[in-house]
């Protein structure tokens, strides 16, 4: 995982939702308009929509044991010719960036969505929160002009 | 071919092909944690019901899919193996395709170009 810089500009995104999954599609959508408005292209789009899905569906499940109660405050702001997503949970404070890494088998579950998450976004940070929880911080960069981008069949 | 159990909003519709051992069926909508448990039982409750050969997927109208609807297509792969069956997938939408790329499946599933194309496979 990479180091994303902090945001600083106002959110284009700032969403208080519950640990419901019929909220993500909700979530993920928003998200996607504030890439489109930030200038990602397409695909930057999708890949940053299914990052935020994954990244909820990780705190819904796993932070949150699955409870459909709890908070999640998702944000975007537009920084550096790109777009960062904040995603802030108070569940058990598990940083998966420290968890062992295990050989990906795509018949065994789990371990997708981070591997999204590494592979779409340009910077990932995990940072434990003081008062409990966890703070998600993912980068998406524009993609430059004549630059191929990330390649989604990169290596593990 | 029969109709079949004409489902829920997630699988609208889904018929058996005698002549090939399979079930088909058309799956609809955007699939994420929220619903994918929902496609998991309508699955798993075909197999169960027909012991296909071949269950046939038509994704056409899916516009986009998450990790947890992947774990459901796994689920069902590994359920159907177990009879010496497989999955065709078919009308992938680019998303979907992209994701089915990433989690290595692509390869794993039999990805068809429509529904007759899965049919005529050997």
């Amino acid at each position: 995982m990479t180091r994303s810089s902090q945001p600083t500009s106002p959110p284009v995104v700032d969403l208080k939702v519950q640990s419901d999954p019929a909220n993500i599609a909700g979530v993920r959508k928003a998200v996607e308009d504030a890439a489109t408005g930030a200038g990602l292209d397409e695909k930057g789009v999708a890949e940053v929509g299914l990052c935020v899905n994954e990244a909820m569906a990780n705190v819904i499940r796993h932070a949150y044991g699955g409870a459909t109660d709890r908070p999640i405050v998702v944000a975007a702001h537009c920084q550096d010719g790109g777009l960062v997503v904040t995603i802030r949970d108070w569940g058990n404070g598990v940083n998966p960036a420290t968890l062992p890494p295990k050989p990906f088998d795509p018949l065994e579950p789990g371990g997708l969505g981070l591997i999204c998450l590494r592979r779409m976004m340009d910077g990932v940070t995990y940072a434990p929160q003081a008062g409990g929880g966890m703070l998600l911080v993912m980068k998406k960069n524009k993609p430059q002009p004549g630059a191929g981008g990330k390649s989604e069949r990169g290596h593990e | 071919m029969s109709e079949v159990n004409p489902g829920v909003d997630l699988v609208p519709s889904t018929r058996v092909e005698p002549a090939s051992h399979a079930v088909v069926a058309s799956v609809r909508g955007e699939i994420d944690l929220h619903n994918s448990p929902e496609l998991r039982g309508v699955l798993l409750e075909l197999l169960a019901k027909h012991e296909p050969k071949r269950l046939v997927l038509n994704l056409g109208q899916v516009p986009y899919m998450d990790s947890s609807a992947i774990a459901v297509l796994v689920e069902a792969l590994q359920k159907i193996r177990k009879s010496g069956g497989r999955i065709f997938l078919t009308d992938l939408q680019p998303r979907v395709k992209g994701l089915l790329e990433i989690a290595r499946l692509d390869s794993i599933f039999v990805v068809a170009k429509d529904e007759a194309d899965a049919l005529a496979r050997q």
